[in-house]
């Protein structure tokens, strides 16, 4: 008695399933991170690090190992504005 | 740091107004973030006297270091921007190897040690600065030469 192939289609589904969400989303971390590996867990320093970086390079996760900063660069700092609770 | 970091900003101010003409220019640092770390070791090694000046400077100066340390500041912005400009120009492959590592394997040294290795021996011979780990227990102690938990095989 050999298993009808109907039972074997709904795992063909979960998998497809599971197969397309994974990559499409591997796929979009990749592209969103500029074909590289995500960064996580950041802490205070790394999201002021990774802001300099753009101010630097131009795109999020652009790096670049020049010693001197492109001109305009010392003046685009930007300071965060908040309106005072008390 | 003192300055409690604003939680609810809606907006930013970028203040265009350039430095006053008797201070003198010293050009901003334009390594990133990952060329910044993998450089910080040998940029500690060189420039150690300017930066524990600019830090006592700081905190003798009762909360206006940031003008009256300006001089030390940029002791310390020149000779960091030294320092990388002479690893770009004599180790810039194992350089350009180790930061890019880094930067793919979220800024984890551990990750990348085959490539700090060359890295550390080609700036030992070319600059004559090498990593020490400040405060460390044992500061002789060799770096380890793989990684037991490291998910990066290639660099194991």
């Amino acid at each position: 008695m050999g298993v009808p192939f109907e039972a074997l289609l709904p795992f063909g589904i979960i998998i497809g399933c599971f197969g397309a969400g994974g990559y499409g989303l591997m796929a979009v971390k990749n592209w969103t991170n500029e074909g590289k590996r995500a960064r996580w867990s950041r802490d205070l320093w790394d999201r002021v690090m990774m802001e300099r970086d753009l101010r630097i390079t131009g795109t999020m996760r652009g790096q670049s190992s020049n010693h001197e900063a492109p001109p305009g660069f010392e003046l685009s700092n930007p300071w965060k504005l908040e309106k005072r609770i008390f | 740091m003192s300055r409690r970091e604003p939680q609810f900003n809606q907006q930013v101010l970028v203040d265009t107004t350039p430095m006053p003409a008797d201070i003198p220019k010293v050009a901003e640092i334009g390594a990133t973030s990952a060329p910044l770390y993998s450089a910080a070791y040998f940029i500690g090694d060189r420039c150690q006297a300017y930066n524990d000046d600019f830090m006592k400077c700081k905190a003798e100066s009762n909360g206006r270091g940031e003008l009256e340390c300006l001089k030390e500041g940029r002791k310390v912005t020149r000779c960091a921007a030294s320092v990388i400009k002479d690893i770009n120009t004599h180790c810039l492959s194992q350089f350009t190897a180790h930061w890019e590592c880094l930067e793919n394997w979220n800024h984890r040294l551990w990750e990348c040690r085959k490539a700090e290795k060359e890295l550390n021996a080609c700036v030992f011979d070319k600059l004559g600065l090498q990593k020490r780990i400040p405060g460390a227990v044992d500061e002789k102690k060799p770096l380890p030469t793989h990684s037991v938990y490291s998910a990066n095989y290639k660099q194991c």
